[in-house]
């Protein structure tokens, strides 16, 4: 079947397109416009803007963490609109897969990664991320606090066993690229260390955060995995913590590394309560390192749950929950802990976190390399996403949000001075073009021949929160899937992985190992498509040429 | 072959189904109970209970909600079964039934390190059993009483009326402050919430100064792996609802022997594909059973389902690496799976239900 988006503003910046015309498509993909215009079926989309679908690089929707986020907080029962009730066309949600699915569809979004699943529960988020309905997902594994890289490092065994082990674990627990959290920091935790930093070393090993970090870029790069290594880095959220920030961005040495929601090491020590906004100082450094990408996380105002592998942080920051329930956990390579947070607008951190990231997003100049997130749910649930996007185009709205808040907390950033405004295109980039190039989906993220027919309508008005909150029309692999801001069609969409050589003798080498340390086969961590449950659960992104 | 019966007759399982479809999707308030299940079965039984408006608890909620409502309540400090193996210096294992609740624990567990047992069940485990492992207390009912004075003491106040002598008191304390990675082992299935509750504030106190985490034991009957699909699936541990038409959770409201006795339910399915547990309600009622083991209750409709994992593939919760895994069927098609089951009832539940 052919259909034709007739007569919208198309908005594609890898194809240089931002114009008035049409989209066509046959099936699922986009395709060139048929000789003699005679199409199906055609949508008039005269005043309102076409987009690729949105994709969502760090966004925590699946996996036994976030699951025990949903377990204990069941008055949170509309965590996902909770910061607009009302706002959506559907009866009141819970914070479940199938609600993830539709709210995130109703947005424009078509793809979405899940950032940190731990190898020994992949399983569990694989099966999650199935029951999540219309986007397709991916996930990162996540290395860095495992014994057997430490070991590896520990014995100074060359780059050869890491790019084994490395991609064998990808290929075991089916990720799309590879993670690192607070290297270092959640297995010194477990022997009593409470503070964590770049150059510190886990007692055990003898090994610092730094060396492990480099070891998993330079592993990732050889392997030409699609997606550069993906850090949290160390000290999130500690007044002073700018330094880690600017120390690792530096460790990157002109080559691929991502930071992950950088707003949360955006915090200098000055004035009088020794918490300030360094977001100025990182853009700036952020600005001059080119081969380094980040995404914001950015903080919004309500009540939202806080679930990280950083055990460490978790642990410190467990007595500010709010409400007073918390969960760690001390795992086998990373742990959790998942810490309910009330973001105050009357707060003085809370609101410089808040101007910290869109500093983060005002000041970077380039949005090729700066990613639109919240690291949902933990600076705020990704329903709050429309609502930043018109922070981001409307200078007044951002003045109108500052009148709000506490004056000293403004006085210890720089937000009020920045006049810049996001344009169409540039929310385009962010949210799209520069996603798909980050992950390495050549057919996703951009509207050329050829492409993934994942579209998003949106039509504009003097409301922008409620443009991205409720798209005019929204088609996933072709198919309608979104109308008015309601789901009317909830298929399931697939899990995107990478599928990385290695030496087949790490697989020997792995049994041993889980048979000395474990006295257990590494079976149990196997996620294989007949045990997902759907068909066809998984699509292979390739590695770099 | 899958074996069915209606009312107690043979019959083949496609009329089975029918019958089953028409009892429950008829029904005004169903109950779907005992979920015994895989994660395929549970995922199969919150789909069912969605589109008839039903009500999902399992046979062993009580038990889990007694360890959830301590996070939800309070807060907890936990570590893996996996982790425990490689790293933990001292157990504090605590209460009966530990051995009911994971048979491979002294095998996983208890060689390597020093453990002390707060009064275990006196007639499986006497103090010569187990190397390693010293026992203090065997009345159950002294635990709650042992596990406040640990917390007093090692809190630095004064304990009067300790059930055990003092002296063995404060060596246990020197035992949990020497600890480098200390692990406290409990079944919630044999403990009080309040007793979890010290002893989770007492693991959480411990490390002020060490480092020591808890290890609550999986529920029976795959009982953590359907709460976790339970959570995912609808927002909601188990005892969630669907009557009007959004998941609700209660623990009290959707309590499945509550609802049956009390006649607020008028149908059951009931779901035990691990063995023979029957149910803990009284009260007669229309009863659809899926179950490994079809002479131990009457029902309306029974339907022999095969154990997941030996009869067909399945992901179950594994207690040696508290994790959710891929288990393969050692006997395979022998007898349907409850998922294939519940998928057929969903097929042929009658078009105009009761709203």
């Amino acid at each position: 079947m052919l259909t034709r988006l007739a007569g919208g503003h198309v908005i594609d910046p890898t194809n240089g397109r931002d114009a008035i015309g049409d989209v066509f498509i046959r099936d699922d993909r986009v395709v060139e416009a048929p000789p003699g215009g005679v199409v199906d079926e055609s949508y008039d989309v005269s005043n309102k803007i076409v987009m690729a679908g949105a994709i969502d690089i760090h966004s925590h929707i699946a996996g036994s963490n976030e699951t025990m986020g949903r377990l204990i907080l069941p008055e949170q029962r509309t965590l996902l609109d909770g910061f607009h009730p009302g706002h959506f066309p559907r009866p009141a949600g819970s914070w479940n897969t199938f609600e993830t699915g539709c709210t995130y569809a109703a947005m424009g979004f078509t793809t979405v990664v899940e950032p940190a699943v731990l190898p020994h529960q992949a399983l569990q988020a694989h099966l999650e991320l199935a029951d999540i309905p219309i986007i397709d997902k991916a996930t990162l594994t996540v290395l860095g606090n495992d014994d057997f890289l430490l070991n590896l490092l520990h014995r100074r065994e060359g780059s050869g066993a890491i790019r084994d082990y490395v991609a064998w674990t990808l290929s075991t627990c089916r990720g799309l690229g590879i993670k690192v959290i607070n290297a270092g920091g959640a297995a010194a935790f477990k022997d009593n260390l409470r503070a964590f930093s770049l150059d510190d070393e886990v007692p055990e090993y003898g090994v610092s955060s730094r060396t492990i970090v480099k070891a998993l870029q330079r592993a990732v790069q050889e392997l030409r995995l699609p997606h550069p290594l993906h850090v949290h880095c160390n000290n999130l959220g500690l007044a002073g913590n700018v330094e880690t920030a600017l120390a690792t961005i530096e460790a990157a040495e002109n080559l691929p590394l991502h930071l992950a929601h950088l707003q949360f090491y955006g915090y200098g020590k000055e004035g009088s309560r020794g918490f300030s906004s360094a977001g100025a100082r990182l853009a700036e450094a952020v600005n001059a390192a080119k081969s380094v990408t980040i995404d914001v996380g950015q903080v919004m105002f309500g009540q939202t749950v806080t679930i990280s592998c950083d055990v460490l942080r978790q642990f410190n920051a467990r007595n500010r929950a709010h409400p007073k329930k918390w969960m760690i956990c001390d795992g086998d390579s990373n742990g959790a802990g998942i810490v309910p947070y009330d973001y105050k607008a009357t707060d003085f951190f809370n609101a410089v976190q808040w101007a910290v990231g869109l500093e983060l997003f005002l000041l970077i100049n380039d949005p090729w390399r700066v990613f639109f997130t919240t690291d949902h749910p933990n600076g705020a649930p990704f329903t709050a996403y429309p609502d930043i996007l018109a922070l981001l185009m409307d200078r007044d709205l951002r003045a109108e949000w500052m009148s709000r808040l506490p004056k000293e907390a403004l006085e210890v950033t720089t937000l009020s001075s920045i006049a810049r405004e996001y344009s169409l295109v540039d929310i385009a980039i962010m949210t799209r073009a520069a996603p798909a190039k980050l992950l390495g989906l050549k057919d996703r993220g951009h509207l050329g021949v050829g492409a993934l027919a994942d579209i998003a309508v949106y039509s504009p008005g003097n409301d922008k929160a409620t443009m991205f909150r409720e798209a005019a029309l929204v088609f996933k692999n072709g198919q309608l899937v979104v109308r008015d801001g309601s789901v009317r069609h909830a298929p399931f969409g697939r899990t995107l992985r990478a599928d990385p050589d290695y030496e087949s003798g790490i697989r020997v080498r792995m049994r041993d190992y889980y048979q000395e340390r474990y006295a257990l086969s590494p079976e149990f961590m196997t996620v294989a498509d007949a045990t997902i449950g759907r068909p066809d659960p998984f699509e292979i992104v390739p590695c770099l040429n | 072959m899958t074996e069915a019966w209606i009312r107690g007759k043979s019959a083949p399982l496609d009329d089975a189904i029918i019958e089953a479809a028409n009892i429950i999707g008829n029904g005004r308030q169903p109950v779907i109970a005992g979920l015994g299940t895989d994660v395929a079965g549970a995922r199969a039984a919150i789909k069912l209970a969605r589109v008839i408006g039903g009500v999902i608890d399992h046979m062993h909620s009580g038990a889990l909600l007694r360890d959830l409502d301590v996070v939800r309540e309070a807060g907890m400090m936990v570590t893996t079964p996996t982790e425990a193996h490689v790293r933990a210096d001292f157990l504090l294992l605590v209460g009966p039934g530990l051995i009911e609740a994971w048979p491979a624990l002294p095998e996983r567990l208890f060689a390597k390190r020093r453990s002390v047992w707060l009064c275990p069940d006196a007639a499986a485990v006497s103090a010569s059993t187990y190397e390693n492992v010293a026992i203090v207390g065997d009345n159950p009912a002294d635990l709650p009483t042992i596990v406040a004075s640990l917390r007093a003491r090692c809190a630095g106040r004064p304990v009067g009326n300790a059930p055990v002598a003092l002296a063995t008191i404060d060596a246990i304390v020197a035992d949990l402050r020497r600890a480098r990675f200390g692990v406290a082992v409990w079944s919630a299935a044999r403990l009080d919430g309040l007793t979890i509750e010290m002893l989770s504030g007492l693991v959480n106190d411990l490390n002020a100064s060490t480092r020591f985490s808890g290890l609550p034991l999986a529920s029976a009957d795959n009982g953590s792996a359907v709460q976790q699909v339970a959570g995912w699936t609808t927002g909601y541990p188990l005892r969630t609802g669907f009557g009007r038409g959004v998941p609700e959770h209660d623990p009290w409201r959707f309590e499945a022997s509550r609802l049956v006795d009390s006649g607020e339910a008028d149908c059951a399915v009931w779901i035990s594909a691990y063995g023979a547990q029957p149910p803990t309600w009284t009260r007669n009622l229309p009863l659809i059973a899926l179950t490994g083991n079809p002479n131990i209750l009457k029902a309306h409709v029974t339907i022999a389902v095969g154990r997941p994992g030996l009869d067909h593939d399945a992901v179950e919760h594994l207690a040696a690496t508290g994790t959710l895994a891929a288990v393969s069927a050692r006997h395979p098609e022998s007898r349907a799976s409850v998922a294939s089951v519940l998928g057929k009832i969903i097929t042929k539940l009658p078009a105009a239900r009761p709203c």
